[in-house]
């Protein structure tokens, strides 16, 4: 009974999410223009800011890594398949793996990215901060999803013969670069000590420069988008940066009544996460040259991708130890956080309510709370919604022409819901 | 003994003014041409008998002649909900030590002590150069003379010096000096500081983005980065607080190399070591380059060419260096300070010339609050720091003014001209 009033519950403030979010792409897509394809030739001051070749050393270890990731959450995917409502077209035999799929395109793509920071400081300690995070460990989940959308979109648009364009490439660049600046900035705030498996910035070195490092960054990241030459590119990245800084306002606050906290929650979770995705991939494909319906697709897409993402997670704080994520877990309880799983569990256990609303500081708010959630069906309701937005993020990509990188923005929802890290 | 080494070095000799390839490709770019003193600053006897031009009231005229003050502590900054929020927090604050709340009384009370007339500069320099006649009118604010992109240009400016200097207020926590009760305060403070200051920076890129031109995002977007850049040069202490470099001799520097293409990062060959040159790359970076690409890109707003818009670089550039020379000079105009910058520009020239000295500057290596600010003070006062800053500062004075006889007579102008003034009126 308790699920199905929470899950009804959900739905409700699920639409009226979706409400704002109209609201807000109706807004954005007042500048969307049609542009004529092909890449701009750029010159600014003899150097051409577009890059061709993509034939830096492999990336090895990360890239075995990654494959053996993603290959357990294949297995994972299959598994799902076959329980499945069937919401999810069939691929039979041919399941393409997005990240051997675009080998030649990822590879590379952090040597790319701190060359771009390198070029742009003479300070030595400044570009070791800046670039410690691209050290090729992280998933590049972001510039994959980019890269993945530039070749579906550029294949709808001009089928079998389209390539990757430069730009598009870097504004997957771009992606990863404006999200590596907000972890580093995060990082600051929150006072983690670990990040993806080493000591977090903020650990090794003085704050100050630490904050300088991130507005770096994010600096030359600004810089690659304005030699993109385009306006609607520009204003459509320019979104995310607002977005990210309003999401983290936002967590600083909690709302009163249950239902106010969940569509705050959701509209936290869109900003500081779902608005990267669904900005840059309707970035790739405002510079594919698509059609206005065809960015929107793209832009819904990214938004349901990363809210799924998100969602997930949010559960992995429970459930994942600490060794799997290269981070400690619970750790969204210990910043005082209330996530999904919470919010679901304080239907059937309204004694989370208070510790919600002081932010779990009391002793042993922390333990009882992620105790709660757990004999609660907070973990699987959050699983639910995330599925959910997994399943029409692989609708809407299914309306794309039928491509291998098609069907590999299929799969990807699979992995980002099935993802054990 | 090294008088004639140093003043060759106020003659800036870190950068030699090169023919431009590209739109604004000239560094700060102060050629080799020696300025005479007396044909820009009126000396003390004189400055009397003009009615005298104080800050308050040149900064007062000048907000007059482009409309309505340009701080973007308006009204609507003040009514917007972030803001709303910030401002709840930082009562949260009030009785810790976090020197967020200095830096917020800062921006509240804006004497002339900060560059808070960053907006104001640029929206006159706008003014003074006029616009090209194809820009439609809707686009123009008749009654101020200015561009409404100007404008908006204006207000990015301030947002992203005020955006550093409240990233540079944060507290370094790395050091173990704190004690136990003050962190969760400090944490707090650093958290707010953060974010507030990522709040100006996010606005800044969506209003630059607004303005749909995408050379001009690159080139503020590069102030930005020069900013961040400005606070690695260089020695520092534990709470990121400059100090100057050793001083070296002649004969052990690196050639420098100029600044050709300013989309570029400062190359720093040559600078660590001597001490002018160390002075101009480190406020360069940290003002120069942010008040000078912004000027630069409020005429390319405009239309105008691009020598004109390297000459609106090398305006803001100068003016920012006079001003900084000239805030360099305030702790010794009158009694004795209990502190004073140290990589200002008389410790500089002082250091120089007695490198021996530095051995008080070590004493700082954790926190400059260490240092025997009275020992150097003497020692600045008795060496020839306080005449070759007050050179130095004539000298940009004289270029940023060069630069203004090219524009048409205007009350922009005249504003200008009279900011300046006021700032040389008030040296010691």
């Amino acid at each position: 009974m308790a699920c199905l009033t929470s899950s009804r519950f959900c739905a409700r403030v699920q639409d009226k999410l979706l409400c704002q979010f109209g609201h807000k792409v109706r807004r954005q897509t007042v500048f969307v223009k049609l542009k004529p394809p092909g890449p701009s030739p750029l010159r600014i001051f003899g150097k051409t800011c577009q890059r061709v070749t993509t034939c830096g050393p492999a990336c090895g270890t990360s890239g075995t890594g990654i494959a053996g990731v993603a290959g357990a959450a294949r297995r994972l995917a299959s598994s799902l398949q076959s329980t499945s409502t069937g919401s999810l077209p069939d691929y039979g035999t041919q399941i393409v793996d997005p990240y051997r799929l675009l080998e030649d395109d990822l590879n590379g793509i952090y040597e790319d990215i701190r060359a771009e920071l390198e070029k742009n400081t003479n300070q030595p300690e400044l570009n070791t901060i800046a670039t410690y995070y691209f050290d090729g460990q992280g998933k590049a989940l972001r510039p994959m999803i980019a890269i993945l959308m530039a070749r579906a979109v550029n294949y709808h648009v001009y089928g079998e013969n389209s390539a990757l364009l430069a730009s598009q490439r870097q504004v997957a660049m771009i992606s990863e670069m404006i999200h590596s600046a907000s972890l580093i900035h995060d990082d600051v705030i929150d006072q983690s000590d670990f990040r993806r498996g080493k000591p977090s910035v903020n650990v090794l070195w003085n704050h100050k420069k630490v904050a300088m490092a991130g507005d770096f960054i994010l600096a030359v990241a600004s810089m690659m988008i304005a030699r993109l030459r385009s306006d609607d590119v520009t204003l459509v990245l320019s979104q995310v940066v607002t977005d990210l800084v309003q999401g983290e306002f936002m967590q600083l606050g909690s709302k009163e009544t249950e239902n106010e906290r969940f569509a705050h929650y959701l509209t936290k979770t869109y900003r500081k996460t779902a608005s990267l995705m669904a900005n840059s991939v309707k970035a790739v494909a405002l510079l594919s040259g698509a059609d206005e319906a065809t960015c929107e697709l793209a832009f819904q897409y990214g938004r349901n991708l990363g809210l799924s993402f998100q969602l997930v997670d949010d559960l992995l704080d429970f459930v994942s130890s600490a060794q799997a994520m290269g981070k400690p877990t619970a750790t969204d309880l210990k910043l005082g956080l209330a996530t999904a799983p919470v919010l679901f569990a304080c239907e059937k256990y309204p004694e989370l309510n208070p510790m919600i609303m002081r932010r779990f500081q009391e002793a042993g708010d922390v333990e009882k709370a992620f105790e709660l959630v757990h004999k609660s069906r907070g973990l699987e309701q959050t699983r639910f919604l995330a599925r959910k937005h997994g399943v029409e993020a692989a609708r809407l990509a299914a309306d794309l022409a039928d491509s291998p990188y098609q069907k590999a923005l299929v799969l990807t929802t699979d992995l980002v819901l099935n993802r054990i890290k | 003994m090294s008088l004639s080494r140093l003043q060759s070095a106020v003659k800036c000799n870190v950068v030699k003014a090169s023919a431009m390839c590209a739109a604004i490709s000239k560094p700060w770019g102060p050629c080799t041409t020696e300025v005479s003193i007396c044909n820009y600053i009126p000396r003390r006897n004189i400055t009397q008998q003009n009615a005298k031009p104080d800050w308050n009231r040149a900064v007062s005229e000048a907000e007059r002649i482009v409309g309505y003050p340009t701080s973007f502590l308006s009204l609507r900054w003040v009514l917007s909900d972030e803001v709303a929020n910030v401002a709840l927090h930082l009562r949260k604050l009030v009785g810790s030590n976090h020197p967020l709340l200095k830096t917020a009384k800062n921006l509240i009370y804006n004497g002339k002590n900060n560059m808070q007339a960053l907006g104001l500069i640029v929206l006159l320099v706008s003014k003074a150069a006029g616009h090209s006649p194809e820009i439609p009118d809707m686009e123009q604010d008749k009654a101020a003379g200015v561009l409404h992109s100007q404008r908006a240009l204006a207000e990015v400016t301030e947002m992203i010096r005020t955006s550093h200097l409240v990233h540079k207020g944060l507290v370094n926590m790395n050091t173990g000096l704190r004690v136990a009760g003050e962190r969760s305060d400090m944490l707090f403070g650093n958290k707010i500081a953060l974010l507030g200051g990522d709040y100006l920076l996010a606005n800044s890129c969506t209003e630059l983005a607004n303005l749909r031109n995408q050379e001009l995002v690159e080139l503020v977007s590069s102030a930005i980065r020069d900013l961040a850049e400005a606070e690695f040069l260089g020695e520092r202490d534990e709470q990121n607080n400059p100090l100057p470099s050793r001083p070296r001799p002649d004969a052990d520097l690196e050639t420098a190399i100029e600044w050709d293409c300013i989309l570029e990062p400062l190359p720093t060959a040559g600078v660590s070591g001597c001490l002018s040159r160390e002075w101009v790359a480190r406020h360069v970076l940290a003002a120069g380059a942010l008040l000078g690409k912004s000027c630069s890109a409020a005429l390319k707003l405009a239309g105008h060419k691009p020598s004109l818009q390297t000459q609106g670089y090398l305006f803001g550039c100068h003016l920012a260096l006079a001003w900084q020379a000239f805030l360099d000079l305030e702790p010794f105009s009158g009694p004795e300070p209990a502190s004073f910058s140290l990589v200002g520009a008389p410790l500089a020239f002082t250091l120089q010339a007695n490198p021996d000295l530095y051995s008080y500057i070590e004493a700082g290596k954790r926190s400059v609050h260490h240092v025997d600010y009275s020992a150097l003070y003497r020692a600045v006062v008795a060496g020839p720091g306080i005449a070759l800053t007050r050179r130095l500062q004539s000298e940009h004075v004289g270029r940023a003014r060069r630069v203004l006889d090219a524009f048409p007579r205007c009350d922009a102008t005249t504003a200008l001209t009279n900011i300046i003034r006021a700032m040389t009126h008030d040296a010691p």
